[in-house]
């Protein structure tokens, strides 16, 4: 039992970077600022935390919370099969935290995605442009202020008649 | 004769039959196969239920080799313009089956990133409804065509006369 | 600079473009390929061809409606993913299924598993050039088709589960119907092996390329068959046991090498172990019911009680009305399975509602995709087709 071991210490060391740690159906969430969750994961993965499972975000506009976006972090330990859960919070009007590609490769895709579907950046990450959206989509998607049935992007297509047409679109 | 002079009379009404008959016996299906319609589809083509005793037996994967382009499976904002120019490669006579919910309005994917129908930008001829469609429901969409493709007549293709 | 006579020839970079519409890409992706020569230097992906905003429908759409889409996120082992949701929505609420239930739901996983990696498998072959297993493969895939639309009424898409259980009970004669399938999967996987196991072309086509080594598949988050070719010994069924798996008994198949060719060793032996758990799941079936009580106000009475009686029509509408609905603690749930592919999992959050706040997939086909670029640097042009094949990538779920 190797976890709540590390979360005295982690509550010893970044005292001042703690939010919260709460526990939910059985599972340890660890509430942190969003600018300090390298220290902390680093802290995990030398203390046999080594495989980042997921990585997400979540905006908090109507659920309410310590600040507008989180983004979360799921960790395993393949050695004590233990799990713990993340949440690193970041304000609306700075949404920039340190990328976690330094430490995990798997990082790299899984931060682009949350950079097309939430607008959140990342320091340091090699690459980030968008990865689902097309690249000249504007907005983003997931947050709870843009329409489910978006912006008039999906009407926006030239139409082809039926037969032989003179005037074709396609650049040969 | 000139081409644009065809109208119809004894003439061209057998040699009308002749050519509809071969067209449609031979119609070589191009899968646009993007999600759970496609692995359908890959169940038409394999032994349960095969398409080769219908003529399509040659399933090419090149739109310049193939004349029939059956859309299966749901049309996102990044794929459209693929669609469109791989329908405008296809040579003429060339038509669309819409395979699935998904393709012909959209199915349960009303979302800001799914195209609610590809016959909002591409002439489609059948549609073929289910999520997904059954192996059968398939042939059936292409026995339909057949039926369709039965009736044309060398004047559709002209390009002087309108429609 | 690339030696072709005794001067030195200089070589120019092609860019070619692996398009998302190739009969040998998995689904939609693209893949643009510098090459000099036939050797690959360097390898960009693209995804996101068939984006449907999957998540932002789970935030509309009800608890027990999104298991619809569930099933079209892996269209190989829908199956699979509906038992993933069902689990989390199940711990998230705090609800306790029969054991009937989840011996039904491990039934249903390994036939899936089985399709899964059968399909896999044989289209590997096919991009290789090898025809005939496709065959064989899809004969066999239409007999698990039977015995889905036997158990669920459709084929494809079968949202089977609900939150608390099943859609409805098993069907008589289902386990001898079972029986059959299982014999059938045997004879089919040996004839598969024998046409590739020992084949020289095949050996040469996928032994040493697309090598994983043991600490990039942890670091790039590896799992499933990708990760135990490459010696990592997890599976979560062990593991971390959900749906009573700890009461089965079976093996889990590791290799050493982790290039092409070891992944369709491990595949192969998982479709014999799960024959094994098919097997072990029918002889030990309990009895029992498939859903849980009404009382607790997460599932529909049955329909008699409806109509007969006035707390099950009260308790029906309290579900189905769209002003009403359940009423989940608020938290969070995440519940890791082991799909075909890998580590699946679904991250539920609640504020109380009817729909959930937020739903998020693991993807194990967007995470495990994310190796390739690394994987096919240095290979012959022909291996990339392999190499995909290998990793298994299904569109819906990399790009939801």
């Amino acid at each position: 039992m190797l976890l709540p071991k590390i979360i005295a210490k982690i509550e010893n060391k970044f005292s001042n970077s703690i939010l919260d740690t709460t526990k939910f159906a059985g599972e340890d969430i660890i509430h942190i600022k969003g600018s300090s969750n390298l220290d902390i994961l680093k802290l995990f993965k030398n203390n046999e935390f080594n495989f980042l499972a997921d990585m997400t975000a979540i905006d908090n506009l109507t659920l309410g919370g310590f600040e507008r976006f989180s983004v979360v972090y799921h960790l395993l330990s393949h050695e004590t099969k233990e799990r713990v859960t993340i949440k690193a919070y970041v304000p609306e009007d700075e949404p920039v935290l340190p990328s976690a590609e330094s430490l995990w490769k798997t990082a790299d895709w899984q931060e682009r995605e949350i950079y097309d579907l939430f607008g959140i950046l990342f320091k340091g990450h090699p690459n980030l442009i968008r990865i689902m959206n097309p690249d000249d989509y504007n907005g983003h998607p997931l947050r709870k202020d843009y329409p489910r049935l978006g912006r008039k992007e999906r009407d926006d297509f030239p139409v082809v008649k039926r037969g032989i047409n003179k005037d074709s679109t396609v650049d040969w | 004769m000139k081409q644009d002079d065809i109208k119809s009379n004894i003439l061209t009404t057998t040699l009308e039959s002749a050519v509809n008959w071969g067209r449609k016996h031979s119609l070589w299906p191009m899968p646009f196969g993007t999600a759970c319609c496609g692995i359908e589809f890959m169940g038409v083509m394999a032994a349960r239920t095969d398409i080769a005793r219908f003529g399509a037996e040659a399933v090419r994967f090149s739109p310049r080799q193939s004349d029939l382009l059956i859309v299966a499976g749901r049309i996102s904002l990044k794929m459209m313009p693929v669609l469109i120019r791989i329908y405008e490669q296809m040579p003429e006579p060339k038509w669309v089956i819409s395979m699935g919910a998904c393709a012909s309005t959209g199915g349960v994917f009303d979302t800001y990133s799914v195209i609610q129908g590809v016959d909002k930008f591409i002439p489609v001829d059948v549609y073929v409804p289910g999520c997904p469609p059954r192996p059968e429901g398939v042939v059936e969409g292409l026995i339909l065509l057949q039926e369709l493709v039965d009736k044309e007549k060398f004047s559709d293709y002209s390009t002087t006369l309108k429609k | 600079m690339v030696k072709v006579t005794d001067k030195e020839v200089k070589a120019e970079r092609m860019v070619l473009n692996f398009g998302p519409q190739h009969p040998s890409t998995h689904g939609t992706l693209r893949i643009a390929m510098e090459l000099e020569g036939e050797t690959v230097m360097k390898g960009t992906p693209e995804i996101g061809y068939l984006h449907s905003g999957f998540e932002k429908l789970g935030e509309y759409l009800d608890y027990n409606q999104y298991i619809t889409i569930t099933d079209r996120m892996n269209y190989f082992s829908p199956l699979c993913n509906n038992v993933a949701y069902a689990l989390v929505a199940e711990k998230l609420i705090g609800l306790e299924v029969s054991k009937r239930t989840e011996y039904i739901r491990v039934l249903m996983c390994e036939l899936s598993r089985i399709a899964d990696h059968v399909l896999n498998v044989v289209m590997l072959a096919v991009d290789l050039g090898a025809v005939t297993p496709f065959f064989y493969g899809f004969k066999l895939r239409e007999d698990i088709y039977d015995l889905f639309e036997l158990a669920t009424g459709t084929r494809l898409t079968t949202s089977y589960t609900l939150v608390g259980g099943l859609m409805r009970d098993l069907p008589e004669g289902f386990d001898k119907a079972v029986l059959k399938v299982l014999d059938n999967v045997d004879e089919v996987s040996k004839d598969i092996e024998t046409l590739l196991n020992k084949n020289r072309i095949w050996q040469d086509r996928t032994k040493d390329i697309g090598v994983v080594s043991k600490d990039d598949a942890i670091s790039y988050g590896l799992s499933g068959p990708m990760a135990r070719a490459s010696g990592i010994d997890w599976d979560i069924r062990v593991n971390e046991p959900y749906s009573r798996y700890d009461e089965f008994d079976f093996d889990v198949a590791i290799a050493l090498n982790g290039d092409v060719f070891d992944r369709y060793l491990v595949r192969m032996e998982e479709i014999r172990q799960s024959v094994k758990i098919c097997r072990q799941a029918l002889d030990n079936m309990p009895e029992g019911d498939v859903m849980i009580d009404p009382d607790l106000g997460y599932s529909l009475p049955p329909k008699d009680e409806v109509y007969n009686s006035i707390e099950g029509l009260i308790y029906h509408f309290e579900i189905t009305m769209r002003n009403r609905g359940m009423t989940p603690p608020v938290g969070e749930a995440y519940v890791p399975t082991e799909s075909p592919n890998g580590e699946l999992g679904f991250y539920i959050v609640s504020d109380g509602g009817r729909s959930p706040y937020r739903v998020r997939t693991r993807p194990p086909s967007l995470i495990n995709y994310s190796i390739f670029p690394k994987l096919i640097e240095g290979h012959m042009l022909s291996d990339a087709p392999a190499i995909l094949g290998s990793i298994n990538i299904i569109a819906g779920e990399l790009d939801r």
